[in-house]
């Protein structure tokens, strides 16, 4: 699903030269649920949003879902982003004048479906995450955990292959940070996505299949995740 | 159109902003509205206050220069002069320490009722300006403002010759301004009483037979006084009105010019909301792109929020004009008849499509700049900012 080959990015902050990236490789198969993990700084956001078709590195190659993101114009990235990525951040990112529904619905005014289509599909989507009840209300008028039930529901509305999500237990209580990383596992267990996390959450280790150390760009380690030895332990 | 509701809600987001934006505009456009009638307007109001066959004689180095009494003799033999009548200053007021209220001359019964027949006075009221050498017809605006009434007797103090007159007043011109007339001949008598000789004249207005005559008599004419003491030109009623008018002409350009100003300034402001409005949610803009959106979509989403804005502005704008001129009218039409000539002050549908036009057109040059900018922001660059 997802291949990196010796991807490198550099930023520059005013003369200095800020290597976020050095020749990071990397693999993740279709329907794998992937934690990027380290200190802050260390490149992860970085990576998502290489991953992504957010940002372009200055050297490597990004292929997802069989695209090869380094060739595509600005406009092909944002063909590719709305058809193959579905975006979970950490601050929810609702936009405040539409309630949940039409939220969930923005995806889908890039595609061609009719106006019934479109509240239909951002129905469903609400459905999976367990927000039917409030798909009327603002995102004023929902807590924090429902807001980015809210936020996975529009990255899943479009059927997008892969979802990746940026902190996104980072502004929730212990409570529903477990409910989000066990609504992204089921997207990955019973919908198929390739689900690809940043985080500085241990807990999200026990809900992933693996798990992706970074320290100043620079990959460190693989290592599998709490799912992955779970499903180890119950098949060994 | 799929995007409108989305436009639509954003528009909502800062209800006061886009309501104080939206009623600078409307003010501007209001503005602009009104300041378009006005040329139109004049024109209606020189059409409508100048008959085509009736010609002014006055003396070429200016009005305020006199002429022999004499050319009015010679005037009347020309073929084609129906009829015509002298005019002189007299500028009488009532009370001397306020200055003349009202224009007021003296004419030659004479004639009068022929050069003006169309100024809808009743034949008996001119017959009565005849027959009384005191006799003073007033136009409606200074008739309604002081109160008077047929019968009333007036006193002014000349502020041109020393001679103060009493006028019986014997009717009101309904169609003039306010204008106040009476018999030279009575002028003439208290002057020669004072000892003061009056053989001059301000201004002939004489009546044509035949529109077509026009030209040639007013020709004749100035070639009767081309060697004479005092050269003559003479003009038709409106360019003669229209002269009167040309400084206010200039006026309404210098208006018109502050008008053009103003909704400069609008576009300004509205660029200034606009930007801080946009800038206000960078990081939404971002998540939009991040999703998929692409830059043009943002841009164009983001222009018709200011365009939208500006439409609806320009409408309420138009309206406001359109409404009080209406008003202005139908107040002129009924309660206020000295208002009169701003029935000529129409907002045309062509000045109302222009003026929503110019709106939009403020709100797309407003929301360009910024709508551009956010566009084509790099969105991990603004994550990275923003959150």
């Amino acid at each position: 699903m997802i291949d990196l080959v010796n991807v490198s990015r550099l930023y520059h902050r005013g003369a200095d030269e800020i290597h976020a990236l050095e020749r990071v490789s990397l693999h993740v198969d279709r329907g794998r649920f992937v934690a990027l993990m380290g200190p802050s700084g260390s490149g992860k956001s970085t990576l998502l949003n290489a991953l992504a078709g957010l940002d372009r590195p200055n050297s490597g190659e990004v292929t997802v879902a069989g695209k090869r993101l380094n060739e595509m114009s600005e406009d092909e990235l944002a063909a590719f982003r709305a058809h193959t990525v579905g975006f979970v951040f950490q601050f929810f990112n609702l936009i405040p004048v539409l309630s949940a529904v039409e939220n969930v619905e923005l995806p889908l005014l890039l595609t061609n479906l009719s106006k019934a289509e479109r509240r239909q599909r951002a129905e469903t989507a609400l459905r999976v995450v367990g927000l039917s009840d409030r798909a009327d209300h603002r995102p004023r008028e929902l807590s924090g955990g429902e807001q980015q039930r809210v936020a996975i529901a529009r990255s899943i509305v479009t059927d997008a292959e892969l979802i990746v999500a940026d902190e996104p237990t980072g502004d929730l209580d212990a409570k529903n940070a477990e409910e989000i990383l066990s609504l992204l596992q089921t997207l990955r267990r019973d919908f198929g996505k390739t689900v690809v996390i940043v985080t500085h959450d241990p807990r999200a280790e026990k809900w992933v299949d693996e798990v992706i150390h970074l320290d100043k760009g620079i990959l460190l380690e693989k290592r599998p995740g709490g799912a992955a030895r779970g499903a180890a332990g119950a098949t060994g | 159109m799929k995007y409108l509701p989305l436009v639509w809600r954003n528009l909502g987001r800062n209800p006061l902003r886009s309501f104080l934006t939206a009623a600078a505009i409307a003010l501007a456009i209001a503005l602009v509205c009104i300041l378009r009638t006005m040329p139109a307007g004049l024109d209606a109001v020189l059409a409508s206050a100048a008959a085509n066959t009736r010609i002014s004689t006055h003396n070429e180095a200016g009005i305020v220069y006199s002429m022999p009494y004499a050319y009015l003799a010679k005037v009347r033999s020309v073929p084609g002069v129906v009829a015509a009548i002298s005019w002189n200053w007299f500028g009488g007021a009532i009370d001397i320490s306020k200055g003349v209220e009202f224009p007021n001359f003296a004419v030659d019964a004479d004639g009068l009722a022929e050069v003006y027949a169309d100024w809808g006075v009743d034949p008996k009221v001119f017959e009565d300006f005849r027959k009384y050498r005191d006799a003073a017809l007033v136009g409606r605006a200074t008739f309604e403002k002081h109160g008077w009434k047929v019968g009333d007797v007036i006193t002014l103090q000349s502020t041109v010759f020393p001679v103060t007159l009493s006028f019986r007043i014997v009717g009101e011109v309904p169609t003039n301004g306010g204008s106040l007339y009476f018999q030279r001949e009575y002028l003439a008598q208290a002057l020669a009483a004072a000892g003061v000789q009056f053989d001059t004249l301000g201004m002939i207005w004489s009546r044509v037979d035949d529109p077509d005559r026009v030209g040639p008599v007013m020709r004749q004419i100035d070639e009767m006084f081309h060697n004479s003491e005092a050269i003559t030109s003479t003009e038709t009623e409106k360019s003669f009105i229209g002269n009167f008018f040309s400084g206010l002409k200039q006026l309404v350009t210098i208006i018109q010019i502050v008008a053009a100003l103003v909704t400069l300034c609008i576009v300004f402001i509205a660029a200034n909301t606009a930007s801080m409005s946009i800038r206000e949610r960078v990081g939404e803009i971002a998540i939009l792109k991040a999703i998929g959106f692409r830059k043009q979509t943002i841009f164009t989403t983001l222009l018709a929020e200011a365009g939208l804005l500006a439409l609806v502005a320009g409408i309420a704008g138009a309206a406001t004009a359109w409404a009080m001129l209406k008003g202005l009218q139908m107040y002129a039409t009924g309660a206020g008849p000295q208002l009169g000539p701003l029935t000529a002050f129409i907002v045309s549908r062509v000045i109302l499509v222009q003026a929503v036009f110019i709106a939009f057109f403020i709100g797309i040059l407003a929301g360009w700049v910024p709508a551009f900018g956010a566009s084509r922001r790099s969105v991990a660059q603004t994550l990275r900012e923003v959150f």
